[in-house]
């Protein structure tokens, strides 16, 4: 008979040696976990809308990144052979690969994956590594596959803009030259436009001067241009009616085109000596002392109209409170909506937005003119159909019936 | 004149003292409003709360001494906030009476944190071509601004040399007193793709809605109530949160006015109906 | 030639402009740079234009003894001696800084503070509900003045879950109909800038010349 210890101490023997083994297992996978791993998922790719300047690369956080200290970014010219980095050791590595042609790039924090490399040649082609670094390891990537900048002439972003811009300016040159033809375009009636004629009467009749505003901005500002176009046409009728007009300026170039136009609209009613320079001056470029300076003109001169036409910021009230004070017929208009509450609770009339944009079409009826007017109501024609297309489409999805259906039942 | 004409033609003079005591009593005698903290406001916040140290920021003084008032608050509160991150400024100024606004705001709070100028902050100054300049920090800040505000040439700052342009900025600040949170919003961040928030007037922070829901100003601070609810989070009570309580009894003040001339608008137009019945 | 002239450099610079936005072109970029470039060169000549007009100006009235001539001194004599101060004492500090500090900036401010005071009386006048529409300004605006301070926390509380309060109510108004309302005024003033932009660069707007017509 055998002995019962060593017919128990048999499957005993050989639990150990396993158990040990699948302690090792677990130990090398647990060390494994802790232990940083090359970047993986390196991919290298044109960067959209440039030259051919640049490429962008991108990768996968590899491992714990609490123990890397930085990315290395090696760059090989060409399409690089293949090559195999035996050793981790970070002198090592880099002796190896500067002896292969390749070369370090750049430096990149821990908590970037991504990197643009500038300065390339289009259709040159270009090998990337990215190698992760703490202390005296580095551990490089596999190498990408090579890629070469390509040129982009039109920047991609930008296409739906370069559309837009060509489908108005065609809307713009077919509606000026269908105006130039004659053709007969309608604006709305603006009741602040009716009523500068009415304004400048009784400026006329009461023998004050008028008071006229184009605003804050310089001559770049699109809201300065229309204002000045509108004072050319107000200065006409003053001229007509040999009323003066006081027109003072924050704007020193503004103040020079006003000076011109001015002087331009007296002459085309036959009255040019009714030009003086001293109407049509420079006060301040300082927001509040133009204001301050503006303030009491009116309070002193008591203008009858005013027109405050233009770009306006915080100093618009200050100037219709006053100008409301004094009892002046006031017309503004701006395209400055915080400034359009105060205006028209202070101004008699007010145009808003567009309608200053409009301002000088209507008084003037000039086709040019009107026919970019037009222009701008079939482009917002356009829009408006596009939003409300926009709005309908993803309504018609499955997903969105699917919703809606969840929601009500 | 019967009560109710009197009631809708209130001496100017009368409203003026009326306001200007509703201004003063309170920050006399301080109430100590709550102060509740918006989306808007905290979006800013939280934009320079996840800024990491040594990190750059473009800080526009955009305003000049009108409403400094209203954004000095919020400049010293956001500068506080980003010194305190260890955050590095590059800082300029659209206006010429801006220089003087933030040369005083920058050494200011810069001594309060023990910032170095030069290293920590670099103050760049005055530019009169706002869209100029705000292009063409896109393509190179060196060349927008060959010197700073004191004339030392930029290539010698060592904060300028992590500096080239919008690509090293990690947020773009502007505090304005206009519309340029607007144009930096379009110009820079729309064709460079910097991350702007802004603090504005409360007149010019009603604008900036449109951006805000658009994400194209994803936080923004509005007038002084803005400024309050920023020191409520960075926790550094100032200017704002003192004038909380005269903005608050001003506008009661003008709604009781409000209410008064609408009263007697109505009492006048009682009036006048029984006037025709009879 | 006088007229032609401007309107061509116009065309040109326009369009030249315009197309660096849709190219990456370094030809471009680099012709953009450069028209920056000259355009603050520009702006800066602007000031002297600027201040040249304000000596010409003040130095008519004073010859010519117009009303309140003598404010005029006043003017050219704070111009003069700014300079000057930065010239000799720099703007760091100096008179120059204290004037700045102590007169420029308090009276800047001075000035903005009328704002409150004709906010009030502008409000008072001008909210009235003599019609439907003027009915619904005053409660929009009612509603926001109140919104917009803390005291608009304090008023109202929990319905059916949701916090109603005077500022919930204040910003509903401006994330939602000022909202509405501001994009719909954007979209027409961006069309309008559109449509004049392009009108200088075809050369058919011609305001900036100085001539009206």
């Amino acid at each position: 008979m055998r002995s019962m210890k060593a017919v128990t101490s048999r499957p005993a023997a050989m639990y150990v040696p396993l158990s040990l083994l699948l302690f090792l297992i677990a130990f090398v996978l647990l060390c494994a976990q802790d232990v940083p791993a090359s970047p993986a998922r390196v991919r290298a790719a044109d960067t959209p809308d440039d030259w051919g300047t640049c490429l962008r690369l991108t990768w996968s956080q590899a491992g714990p990144a609490d123990q890397i200290e930085t990315y290395e970014v090696w760059r090989y010219d060409g399409a690089a052979p293949a090559l195999t980095i035996p050793t981790v050791a970070a002198d090592s590595v880099d002796m190896l690969l500067k002896s292969l042609g390749w070369a370090v790039v750049d430096t990149v924090k821990i908590t970037d994956t991504t990197f643009t490399d500038t300065g390339l040649d289009a259709g040159s082609d270009y090998t990337y590594i990215v190698a992760a670094s703490f202390g005296a390891t580095k551990l490089p990537s596999e190498p990408t596959v090579p890629v070469s900048p390509s040129k982009q002439y039109l920047r991609g972003a930008t296409v739906n803009v370069l559309v837009a811009v060509a489908v108005f300016m065609a809307l713009v040159v077919l509606l000026v030259e269908w105006a130039r033809r004659g053709a007969k375009l309608f604006i709305r009636r603006i009741a602040g436009l009716e009523a500068v004629e009415e304004a400048v009467g009784r400026a006329t009749e009461m023998g004050r001067p008028i008071l006229y505003v184009p605003g804050l901005d310089p001559m770049d500002e699109v809201a300065t241009v229309a204002a000045i176009d509108i004072l050319g046409q107000v200065a006409k009728k003053a001229g007509e009616y040999e009323t003066r007009l006081v027109c003072p300026n924050r704007d020193p170039i503004v103040m020079a085109v006003a000076q011109q136009v001015v002087r331009e609209s007296y002459a085309s009613v036959g009255k040019p000596h009714l030009y003086q320079d001293e109407n049509v001056f420079y006060v301040t470029y300082s927001q509040f002392g133009y204001a301050a300076a503006v303030a009491a003109y009116m309070v002193r001169e008591r203008p009858a109209t005013n027109f405050f036409i233009g770009k306006f910021y915080a100093e618009s009230l200050v100037l219709a409170e006053t100008g409301n004070a004094t009892g002046a017929i006031q017309i503004a208009g701006t395209d400055s909506d915080a400034q359009l509450p105060f205006f028209i609770s202070a101004c008699d009339y007010t145009l808003i937005g567009e309608e200053l944009y409009a301002g000088a079409v209507y008084l003037s009826r000039r086709p040019l003119l009107l026919g970019a007017l037009k222009a701008q109501d079939y482009a917002k024609i356009i829009i408006l159909v596009a939003m409300v297309l926009g709005i309908i489409i993803p309504m018609l999805s499955p997903e969105f019936f699917e919703t809606y259906r969840s929601l009500f039942g | 004149m019967a009560f109710y004409d009197r009631m809708m033609q209130i001496d100017r003079r009368i409203i003026y003292l009326c306001m200007t005591l509703a201004v003063a009593i309170p920050l006399i005698v301080p109430i100590g409003m709550p102060v509740q903290v918006s989306d808007e406001a905290r979006g800013f916040y939280d934009h320079i709360e996840d800024l990491e140290a040594g990190d750059i920021v473009l800080f526009s003084f955009d305003y000049e001494g009108d409403v400094m008032a209203e954004l000095n608050p919020m400049s010293i509160a956001a500068l506080r906030h980003l010194f305190r991150q260890g955050v590095r400024v590059v800082s300029v100024t659209m206006y010429a009476g801006g220089t003087g606004i933030a040369q005083d705001i920058l050494e200011e709070t810069a001594a309060e944190y023990g910032k170095e100028y030069g290293i920590d902050y670099v103050f760049l100054g005055y530019n009169p071509d706002w869209s100029g300049t705000i292009l063409r920090l896109g393509e190179s800040f060196k060349a927008t601004y060959p010197a700073d505000q004191f004339g030392k040439s930029t290539r010698e700052i060592p904060l300028m040399q992590d500096v080239e342009t919008y690509d090293d900025i990690a947020l773009l600040v502007s505090i304005a007193g206009s519309a340029l949170s607007e144009y930096w919003a379009i110009w820079a961040g729309g064709r460079y793709g910097v991350t702007v928030v802004s603090g504005n007037t409360a007149i010019q922070a009603i604008l900036i809605y449109p951006y805000y829901n658009a994400g194209q100003i994803p936080g923004f601070l509005g007038g002084l109530k803005g400024a309050a609810e920023y020191e409520r989070l960075v926790d550094i009570p100032g200017l704002g949160i003192k004038g909380m309580d005269a903005q608050s009894v001003a506008h009661l003040l003008m709604l009781s006015f409000i209410v008064i001339g609408n009263v007697g608008y109505f009492l006048s137009r009682r009036h006048e109906r029984k006037l025709k019945e009879e | 030639m006088k007229r032609q002239g401007p309107v061509v450099v116009a065309f040109i610079i326009g369009m030249l402009m315009l197309i660096q936005f849709f190219t990456p072109n370094p030809f471009f970029l680099r012709l953009y740079n450069l028209f920056l470039d000259w355009k603050q060169v520009v702006l800066g000549c602007t000031l002297i234009l600027g201040t040249w007009s304000l000596i010409r100006y003040h130095t008519r009235r004073i010859g010519r003894r117009q009303q309140n001539w003598q404010y005029s001194y006043v003017t050219l004599i704070g111009l003069a001696f700014m300079v000057l101060a930065a010239l000799i004492w720099k703007t760091e500090g100096g008179p120059y800084r204290w004037m700045f500090q102590n007169i420029q900036v308090p009276m800047q401010a001075t000035m903005f503070s009328l704002l409150a005071f004709y906010v009030a009386s502008a409000s008072y006048r001008a909210f009235r509900a003599r019609t439907f529409a003027a009915t619904l300004l005053l409660i929009a605006g009612a509603l926001v003045m109140l919104g917009r301070v803390p005291v608009g926390a304090l008023i109202g509380g929990n319905i059916g879950g949701h916090e109603v309060t005077v500022s919930t109510i204040a910003d509903w108004i401006l994330n939602v109909p000022n909202l509405a309302a501001k994009r719909g005024i954007m979209i027409g003033v961006g069309l309008g800038m559109t449509a004049t932009a392009i009108k200088i660069i075809l050369g058919i707007e011609t305001t900036y010349l100085g001539k009206s017509d």
